[in-house]
């Protein structure tokens, strides 16, 4: 499914407008990101009432790409400043507050990140599947610094989905902050997103400036994952308006 | 040879002597040294001698260990303040392996077939080997990694949470279930506590190494239970810092349990877990257990089920005026570790892993501890290395030891171990009775 332009189904850059205060300071504590553990979520008074929607997000690319430093910056968790092999499955929570364009209707998104480690993923067979079962977002990641990497993008994307999937597909290009080494070009990635028709999104230095660094990406990720569950439920189900709460998707009250 | 206060690790290959990998200090020893290292503990091999541990005078020591006749680990710490006991270093040395074990399996260490592939794979020990070597969880008074028993902690409701657990383990395919409560083990099944203890010691490391991240799946080895078939390690955070794990085969996906399993079967204790983590943020032992305010710390071992429990008295306010400030937290565990391995090296020596003869390489200058440095009582260092049981027919079970900064008592029954550091201001004759009536408090009110 082609990738929808950026801001036509939430409202772009909401974190930067008062009215949005509220929401994100729920997932602050003492300035940082809060860290929600399984049995926690975001609270809000009653007159704020949002609902929060599930989604599972696989993180794909080469060994040393990036992958974990990724989960952790959109987590907002510490980025681990030595490059350790993941040797297993982790996921991790990112609760992020969205307003719909059309309702201004608030909502919680729960993004669950998968990162697997390449090396495990290819000694233990289960860890692909189990990251594959009910995903609805794939993250296809290159590095700045590894042509390589990116090279590899198109040959994952095709091992990774099949066009029938209902999946949201990104590429996010990591270590854009090197670009003293950077290895691939703007007019590549340009030839890319054209050819491909999926938006590459640039990540990269430290996470100083808060949720100015993540947001397009969550946004971006939101809005595509929105906007697919929409189209599915106009189309399987008989209301001719899209009604998002009727699709199966898990809407926590 | 090496900067004081920091420790290498080398990894070797036995036959050939080809280094794999260095962990730890930042400076890395040339390789002429490495080289050097390994030729020394060749050669004594070529004798018929197994060299095993060294030290310089200056406090510096070198413990060399092979494992399956196939790799060799060599631990280098520097002399100083921090100097790490030739114990401890065996100890980091085996758990080392347990965690290339854990991560890679036996097969893969055993038999190496490709050194540069070998060398590759390796690297994704490094996560849970610098963990070790960071020592990070010393200044919480973590001593698992020392004692070998599991690092525990007493909820003040057990039963609940041991109830829930063994549902939730049972629900997940599993019969080893664990709740770890700030890296601690407070409740767990009856099959984990069953694990090897460097297992659950490993474990509990591994578990506490993913900060931040909510659930995860890993392929672990167990280096005693099952060195050659992977199992896999599911671990979930339900609260931060309060992570369940089970230990499970191919079957339930972590999709599973973690969307059917853990929300249904923990979202009920909440509020019991919430109060669990107050309560690790005082004491790993209930309020119940009340401590006289002149002991600066404890660790009581289980010898049975190999758990242990540390504690330590914050400054109280009926601490009476005169009596001298407590040392830091950090500083009382360091001093506790440092008691335990005096205790287990002379006297409690059974506790102690039985390590192939020792040839040292230079005359011994005890380099050590600063509670023996400074031992009051005018016992000369070179009798304290003696071998107390030679000439003995009978076990020690308890000790002593008097220093500027506090006194220490061991004690062992044949259930209990403990290991008790109190303020000066204790007279030493009491010493005895107030580690007796310590341990039956400890053990009494909390059934540990």
């Amino acid at each position: 499914m082609e990738a929808v332009p950026p801001g036509s189904v939430i409202v772009a850059d909401w974190y930067r407008n008062p009215d949005s205060r509220d929401f994100f300071t729920k997932i602050l504590h003492k300035k940082k990101r809060r860290v929600f553990g399984l049995l926690e979520a975001p609270v809000m008074p009653p007159h704020l009432k949002a609902d929060t929607v599930r989604y599972k997000v696989f993180i794909s690319g080469k060994s040393g790409v990036g992958k974990t430093a990724l989960a952790a910056r959109l987590a907002g968790h510490q980025i681990p400043n030595m490059h350790y092999e993941t040797t297993g499955m982790e996921t991790s929570i990112v609760f992020w507050p969205v307003k719909l364009k059309e309702s201004s209707r608030v909502l919680f998104f729960q993004f669950q990140l998968w990162d697997c480690g390449e090396n495990a993923m290819r000694r233990f067979d289960h860890m692909l599947t189990s990251c594959k079962e009910q995903v609805d977002a794939i993250l296809f990641l290159f590095s700045f610094t590894d042509h390589g990497s990116f090279k590899d993008i198109s040959n994952q994307m095709s091992r990774f989905t099949d066009p029938s999937d209902r999946v949201v597909r990104l590429v996010v290009g990591t270590k854009f902050d090197l670009f003293m080494h950077t290895d691939v070009t703007e007019s590549e990635i340009t030839r890319f997103q054209e050819v491909s028709r999926v938006p590459v999104f640039r990540v990269g230095g430290d996470v100083s400036e808060g949720f100015g660094e993540i947001a397009p990406l969550l946004n971006a990720l939101a809005e595509n994952l929105w906007h697919q569950d929409c189209i599915h439920a106009s189309s399987a189900s008989l209301p001719p308006q899209p009604h998002p709460e009727d699709t199966n998707r898990e809407v926590i009250v | 040879m090496l900067q004081a206060d920091t420790v290498q690790l080398l990894c070797l290959t036995a036959a050939s002597g080809v280094p794999l990998f260095s962990r730890g200090s930042s400076k890395q020893l040339p390789f002429s040294v490495i080289g050097s290292l390994n030729g020394v503990h060749m050669f004594g091999a070529g004798q018929g001698t197994v060299l095993s541990s060294c030290e310089t005078e200056r406090g510096s020591r070198v413990v060399w260990r092979v494992f399956q006749d196939s790799l060799m680990l060599i631990a280098v710490s520097g002399g100083g303040n921090k100097a790490l006991s030739e114990l401890h270093l065996r100890r980091l040395l085996e758990n080392t392996w347990n965690c290339m074990v854990l991560v890679l399996g036996r097969d893969e260490l055993a038999n190496v077939r490709n050194v540069e592939r070998l060398k590759r794979e390796l690297r994704s020990c490094y996560r849970l080997i610098d963990r070790l070597l960071e020592r990070g969880g010393e200044d919480q008074g973590f001593m698992g990694d020392l004692t070998h028993c599991a690092d525990c902690l007493v909820p003040a409701q057990p039963g609940i949470l041991q109830e829930t657990l063994d549902s939730f383990t049972q629900a997940a395919d599993s019969e080893f279930g664990c709740l770890l409560i700030r890296g601690r083990v407070a409740v767990a099944t009856d099959k984990w506590l069953r694990l090897a203890p460097q297992e659950v010691i490993l474990l509990s490391t591994l578990a506490n190494s993913l900060s931040g991240v909510t659930s995860c799946d890993y392929p672990v080895f167990l280096p005693q239970g099952s060195p050659t078939v992977a199992h896999r390690l599911l671990c979930f955070q339900l609260l931060p810092s309060a992570v369940v794990c089970v230990l499970c085969g191919p079957s339930p996906s972590l999709h599973r349990v973690e969307s059917e399993l853990v929300g249904s079967f923990w979202s009920p204790l909440v509020e019991t877990l919430r109060g669990c983590l107050e309560q690790a943020e005082r004491s790993s032992l209930p309020p119940s257990v009340s401590l006289r305010w002149d002991i600066q710390a404890l660790l009581v071992i289980n010898r049975e089920t190999r758990r242990s429990v540390v504690a330590s008295s914050r400054a109280s306010s009926q601490n009476p005026s005169e009596a001298p400030p407590l040392s830091s937290p950090a500083r009382r565990w360091e001093l506790l570790r440092h008691f335990y391995t005096f205790a287990v090296t002379r006297y409690f020596t059974s506790e102690e892993v039985t390590t192939s003869p020792t040839l040292p390489a230079t005359p011994a200058t005890p380099a050590a501890p600063a509670t023996q440095a400074s031992s009051t009582p005018a016992t000369p260092h070179e009798s304290l290395h003696e071998d107390f049981s030679k000439g003995f027919t009978h076990q020690p079970t308890q000790c002593y030891l008097v220093t500027d900064e506090c006194k220490c008592y061991g004690l062992q029954t044949p259930q209990h171990q403990l290991y008790l550091l109190t303020d000066l201001s204790v007279p030493t004759f009491a010493l005895r009775s107030v580690a007796t009536l310590t341990l039956s408090a400890v053990t009494g009110a909390t059934g540990f």
